[in-house]
């Protein structure tokens, strides 16, 4: 949730999962690049998009395949900056997933707290 | 524009993409004391609007960007 000490607020949605290793990297590289301008920013990652906080996945996928880095390096990129991760409980399911699979420090939010941090952001960006 | 004082530090990003430089200067800033200039070394092409929204945003002063071939030199000075 926001703690309204940036300035500003952006809230990235990943929908995306991993079988559209393209699609995993960017709302990291963005959310890094609004960290570094001192903008609170968090990333909800809903629908596929908890498939790619996976523990045992971000080492073994990355936006160009075996050529570049892996996903593991654009979300400690993003994280190192302050940058911070949500799912929620239902897309967890939809993936069978549990929170203890996904990598350390995600946290769990539903419906109402999205839509809240949704209206308190000055900028929504969905993939 | 040439920068009349010496960069108290050079952060060299030659090479790197969208958002390194960014994330670097950042995290570079933070280290120097407020006043103090820091020279950016850049190739990549999108690093002039970056950094233009990036001083503006974070209150850092934007002193100069000269380009020397493919590299952007990038002055900014520490905000106070």
């Amino acid at each position: 949730m926001w703690t309204d000490e940036g300035e500003g607020k952006v809230l990235y949605v990943q929908t995306h999962g991993v079988s559209d290793p393209g699609r995993c990297a960017t709302p990291f590289f963005l959310a890094a690049s609004a960290a570094a301008m001192e903008v609170e920013v968090a990333i909800y990652f809903t629908m596929y998009g908890p498939t790619l906080l996976q523990k045992d996945v971000i080492d073994k996928i990355g936006p160009k395949g075996d050529r570049g880095q892996p996903l593991a390096y654009f979300i400690k990129q993003a994280t190192d900056l302050g940058v911070r991760l949500y799912v929620c409980q239902p897309s967890l399911e939809l993936n069978d997933l549990a929170l203890d699979e996904l990598i350390d420090g995600v946290e769990m939010i539903g419906g109402a707290a999205f839509n809240d941090m949704a209206m308190r952001a000055d900028a929504v960006v969905s993939f | 524009m040439p920068i009349a004082e010496t960069p108290a530090q050079v952060l060299d990003c030659k090479g790197l993409q969208c958002p390194m430089p960014v994330i670097k200067t950042a995290q570079a800033i933070k280290t120097l004391d407020p006043g103090q200039v820091l020279e950016l070394l850049a190739t990549d092409p999108g690093v002039e609007p970056d950094m233009k929204a990036w001083s503006s945003r974070t209150g850092n002063e934007l002193l100069a960007i000269d380009r020397d071939g493919d590299v952007f030199h990038v002055f900014l000075r520490r905000a106070g």
